[in-house]
């Protein structure tokens, strides 16, 4: 029966789910509009290389395909680098600062289990041409507001700038290949190797203890005090010192509660350059956002501009949404007379409210029976 | 209001009892934690404890998904199951390694030697990785158990497998040619769980990695 068989990572939405897909959605236009954010909508694949102009030459996770010129095309696994090429084509100078929104799906062939897809649904917003606290602060801000409009309760921003990490390295002196590998073990939080491979590097003793403290360096601003290795540095203090200004301004939008600093988000995505953040729910073992600042990426495109974004896991927080919305009242209505019925259910429909009409001539008990238990549904027997 | 439990996937089987008293050490209840019984869900209310016990196979599955915040399990283990968890301290006991080895014949051999070969394995991702790694093609024969047989019956050139003293190989004529990793107990954590609940976890992996670094727990 392979006609019936749908392939690995992909899934149906039913009616009730995508009900709540559909109210995430709705709400999540509804509060980027306030910030004046406009909609966009990008191709759902793209030449490979603007995929990877965007997020390197990783490959394994695209679904690649040929055009009939012998293009290499990529779903798209992100809409970032979309709307990044699409920006600098047809957006100048002055349209800048520049606030976007997209809902999309996007396309990864990662292994699929529970909060994993191939094919998911994201949102998220893009502030082009902004650099600064502010407009870090801003999209942050959107991040807390979005997951807390959903109805989501307990849950938690991860903040973290990396020129912190970056600076850092910079002073051990390691080569490319070294610093990818710290890199991930501190991301992975694999403690255990990251202090094996710590161990048989020839650095300064408090630089290697700053290193090896970071992946854990987890909770409010205060956690900056325990790296006393960055004062050596000027351009991690610099950093220090921004991180600060963010989480001050954070505090003017009354969002601290949700703001956890963590030194061991790096997010795994080459082109952040700044601040990085990412969400999470205590009722998930995954992700739900993620995103930050990417100042060079747009160049990559021949557009000098600075830039910063997130993007929502929808058919995550799907998992965990408990509140549903609210729906009008339903009729039913039933009878034998159709004229009859129809002009009944069309009066109610104007009305605002939801009517579904029985096209079985079905009996007062048998459609009785039907609704018996549903909420907010009401039978209306036309005779 | 619903208790928040912080819970922790334990290995059944020979890492159970150094476990145990890691726990104990630690200051974690244990009293009654025992793989003998029917229970497979261990709750101290008012530690805000719960235990699973678990196939080490499944340990990172558990933690991964988030049904479990910790796990304790066998590095071994991690690598195969290839699980996107936070490997958060070397608790130091359980320790075997992983070995290419062949029959005595062979022992002479370079790796390099071993293009092209059949290499039978419990553990076809670590083989596999391996020999790609080193540049080599391998066919890779899964088996479930008794991969010493292997060699004996032609059906591979060589395994690879988890070595603790070697008795076995030595046993069926076999000898470690190269060791590709080593492997001990460690405890991991659900990346969601470390930043949700990182007040009640954090103190614990401190804890832990004195308790490895003051002594031998084994």
């Amino acid at each position: 029966m392979r006609n019936r068989q749908i392939p690995r990572g992909l899934r149906d939405l039913l009616p009730e789910e995508v009900k709540v897909m559909r109210s995430m959605e709705k709400k999540a236009a509804r509060l980027f509009s306030s910030y004046a954010y406009e909609e966009v909508m990008t191709p759902t694949f793209e030449f490979l290389e603007v995929i990877e102009a965007g997020r390197g030459s990783r490959r394994e996770d695209l679904f690649l395909f040929m055009d009939r010129e012998g293009g290499i095309l990529s779903l798209r696994p992100e809409v970032t680098g979309s709307i990044a090429r699409m920006a600098s084509t047809h957006m100048h100078d002055a349209d800048f600062p520049r606030r976007l929104f997209y809902t999309a799906n996007v396309f990864r062939h990662v292994q699929p289990q529970l909060a994993q897809y191939r094919e998911f649904r994201q949102t998220g917003v893009e502030l082009l041409g902004a650099a600064g606290v502010w407009a870090d602060a801003e999209v942050v801000n959107i991040a807390v507001k979005l997951l807390a409009s959903m109805g989501l309760e307990r849950f938690k921003i991860s903040i973290n700038q990396l020129p912190i990490f970056n600076s850092i390295l910079d002073d051990s002196g390691l080569d490319a290949e070294d610093r990818s590998l710290v890199r991930k073990l501190v991301e992975d939080k694999d403690l255990v190797e990251l202090y094996r491979l710590l161990e048989g590097l020839n650095i300064e003793d408090d630089l290697k203890d700053t290193i090896a403290a970071l992946p854990v360096l987890h909770g409010g601003l205060d956690v900056i005090h325990r790296i006393p290795y960055v004062e050596k540095n000027r351009n991690a203090s610099a950093a220090v010192e921004e991180l600060i200004k963010i989480y001050d301004a954070l505090k003017i939008y009354g969002v601290t509660s949700n703001i956890v600093v963590d030194m061991g988000v790096l997010r795994n995505l080459d082109y952040y350059t700044g601040l990085v953040f990412e969400g999470y729910s205590s009722d998930l073992g995954y992700g739900l956002l993620g995103g930050g600042r990417y100042d060079n990426l747009l160049g990559q495109f021949g557009l000098t501009c600075p830039a910063t974004g997130f993007a929502l896991h929808m058919d995550r927080l799907a998992l965990v949404l408990k509140c549903r919305d609210e729906e009008p009242d339903h009729y039913l209505v039933g009878g034998s007379n159709y004229q009859a019925m129809i002009e009944k259910s069309e009066q109610l429909r104007e009305q605002g409210y939801i009517v579904e009409m029985d096209l079985g001539k079905h009996s007062r008990d048998e459609l009785e029976k039907r609704i018996n238990g549903k909420n907010n549904w009401t039978l209306l027997y036309v005779e | 209001m619903q208790q928040e439990y912080l819970t922790i996937a334990l290995s059944k089987g020979t890492l159970l009892k150094p476990t145990v008293e890691l726990l104990k050490e630690a200051g974690l209840p244990v009293s009654g934690l025992s793989e003998d019984s029917r229970n497979m869900v261990f709750t101290y209310e008012d530690e805000g404890i719960k235990y699973l016990m678990c196939r080490p196979t499944d340990v990172p599955t558990y933690v991964e998904q988030g049904a479990a915040d910790l796990g304790i399990v066998g590095k071994d283990v991690i690598v195969e199951q290839a699980k996107d968890v936070f490997e958060m301290v070397d608790l130091k006991y359980g320790y075997c390694r992983f070995v290419v080895a062949v029959p005595a014949s062979m022992k002479d051999k370079h790796i390099r030697e071993l293009n092209y070969r059949r290499v039978a394995s419990k553990f076809p991702l670590i083989a596999e990785k391996f020999f790609r790694e080193q540049g080599l093609q391998v066919d890779v024969i899964k088996l479930h158990g008794n991969v010493e047989l292997a060699p004996l019956m032609g059906l591979a050139d060589m395994i690879v497998d988890l070595v603790s003293t070697g008795r076995t190989l030595k046993e069926n004529n076999l000898v470690e040619l190269v060791k590709i990793m080593d492997s001990t107990t460690r405890l991991i954590c659900n990346r969601v769980s470390y930043r949700t609940k990182h007040e009640n976890i954090q103190p614990l992996i401190e804890n832990m990695q004195e308790i490895v670094k003051g002594g031998d727990s084994t």
